[in-house]
């Protein structure tokens, strides 16, 4: 790990984002709590003191949407009034499904007028529009790039991952904001930093079956095979994802002569740069990734 | 014969925010589905029943349920059909006219989940597993990956809650129609 006293002290504290406000998510406290240990440890790794939202709730999830979308939007909100109220204006989000829902209401609650009205009678308070919700990777600005490339002390050469960007992680746009190909490409180009070779391949952004691999299992095991063997055809030894529930699913479901590693790319991140948790986080993978690891020397 | 209800479109246009119209049957949605092999209706047949008034049928199908929101669908639409908004929209009106779901698992996962919401504000995922299993009768089914899950540390024994619970109780009467 590059020791912070020999970094330029105008990298170390950049006052404008020294302090990042996050919204967790519910999986980040339980079956994903390595995503958001290693996040945060990326955070620090780049200068940055990380602070959770007070008293945050659940954004609602799929279950909500997909019932009504008032309470969605009201779930959604009360963690918007939640940043304003405690002097927010970047929201960093860990999760992509969180990120997606708390844009979708943050979008109608600022041009939707009505809709503002009704978490106004639930909560007591209307939402005025002022957070600016990031996905958590944002951190990473051009300037920070550098400093976190200077990082990677244990170059991760052996691994071939393709790059699983799920459903939610760049679509729908005109929700999440970013230019997609642009997007994908420049996380491309910043996986590449951590020194793997990363495979093409056309299954990115196949849905993984989400919460149906709890209802339909055997729907979501053919998903997962489907994807898994398109990842072994790339010549991928390993996937990485961007997404608890993605991570979970493609670990999980699937039968077992497809099996692959699926990192999340924060795990990877703590690996090269040699952060100290990082071997504890491998033991929570329901496929284990040590034997990859070792055959490559990166442990 | 039944009758078709011809008001269904705006009505479920009214809901979603988005006009069905437009739809050529390109099928580019229902070609790109991850769920459609479990579907009893491809997405783009739904948009031509709802265009058909087909309003019981399309109420009662599984399509409606089985969808899980991926935007694989609007994303490929070449006129932008927002058709995951649209089945959102369908099984916000199914359970608000008392139709029985085509997919009782599936609203069940999305009742134990909204419950564990308002109870704590936050999702407890092991009370959230258990809860649905009575809720199904599914005991047995994917005790393996449970435990498995647990094994590995990835479910958290205790839960946390919020501290304003009366917010969170006061947004679930929109839900569940407590005030109403």
């Amino acid at each position: 790990m590059v020791e912070k006293d020999k970094l330029p002290e105008n990298q170390i504290f950049n006052k404008e984002h020294s302090r990042l406000y996050y919204y967790p998510g519910c999986s980040l406290m339980s079956s994903a709590r390595e995503l958001g240990e290693s996040l945060f440890a990326m955070a620090k790794l780049v200068g940055s003191w990380v602070e959770e939202l007070k008293d945050w709730n659940c954004c609602g999830s799929s279950p909500a949407h997909s019932v009504n979308q008032d309470y969605a939007l009201l779930l959604a909100g009360r963690n918007l009034i939640l940043a304003e109220r405690q002097g927010i204006d970047d929201l960093y989000v860990t999760c992509p499904s969180c990120f997606v829902r708390l844009r979708t209401a943050e979008n109608t609650l600022r041009h939707a007028p009505v809709k503002n009205d009704i978490l106004e009678e639930a909560i007591g308070k209307r939402y005025d529009g002022t957070v600016r919700l990031k996905f958590f990777l944002e951190v990473l600005t051009d300037s920070r790039r550098e400093l976190f490339k200077d990082a990677v002390v244990n170059p991760l050469k052996g691994l071939k991952p393709v790059l699983y960007f799920g459903c939610l992680l760049t679509r729908p746009e005109w929700i999440t904001g970013f230019d997609v190909l642009p997007y994908e490409a420049e996380l491309r180009s910043f996986v590449d930093s951590l020194g793997v070779e990363t495979k093409r391949w056309g299954y990115a952004k196949q849905c993984c079956g989400a919460h149906l691999a709890v209802t339909k299992p055997e729907l979501a095991d053919t998903q997962v095979d489907k994807i898994r063997d398109q990842a072994k055809r790339s010549g991928a030894n390993c996937i990485i994802s961007f997404c608890p529930l993605c991570q979970v699913n493609l670990e999980l479901r699937g039968s077992k002569d497809t099996r692959l590693p699926v990192f999340y790319i924060s795990e990877l991140i703590g690996l090269a740069c040699k952060l100290k948790n990082a071997g504890s986080w491998l033991k929570k993978h329901l496929v284990d990734p040590i034997p990859l690891l070792e055959e490559n020397k990166l442990l | 014969m039944k009758k078709n209800d011809n008001g269904f479109l705006n009505q479920v246009e009214d809901k979603c925010g988005h006009l069905l119209g437009g739809c050529f049957h390109c099928m580019a949605c229902s070609s790109g589905c991850p769920a459609v092999e479990i579907m009893d209706y491809y997405p783009n047949q739904i948009i031509r029943m709802i265009q058909f008034g087909m309003k019981e049928e399309v109420l009662k199908s599984k399509t409606i349920w089985v969808c899980v929101g991926c935007y694989a669908c609007v994303a490929q639409c070449p006129n932008r059909i927002h058709i995951p908004h649209m089945m959102d929209a369908l099984r916000e009106i199914a359970l608000e006219e008392g139709v029985e779901p085509g997919e009782p698992d599936i609203w069940a996962f999305h009742r134990e989940f909204l419950k564990q919401v308002d109870k704590r504000g936050r999702v407890y995922e092991l009370e959230f597993m258990m809860r649905y299993k009575l809720a199904t009768g599914s005991y047995f089914n994917d005790v393996g990956a449970g435990l498995k899950m647990i094994k590995h540390g990835r479910l958290e024994l205790l839960p946390t809650k919020v501290r304003k619970l009366k917010e969170i109780r006061s947004m679930g009467d929109y839900f569940d129609g407590r005030k109403r």
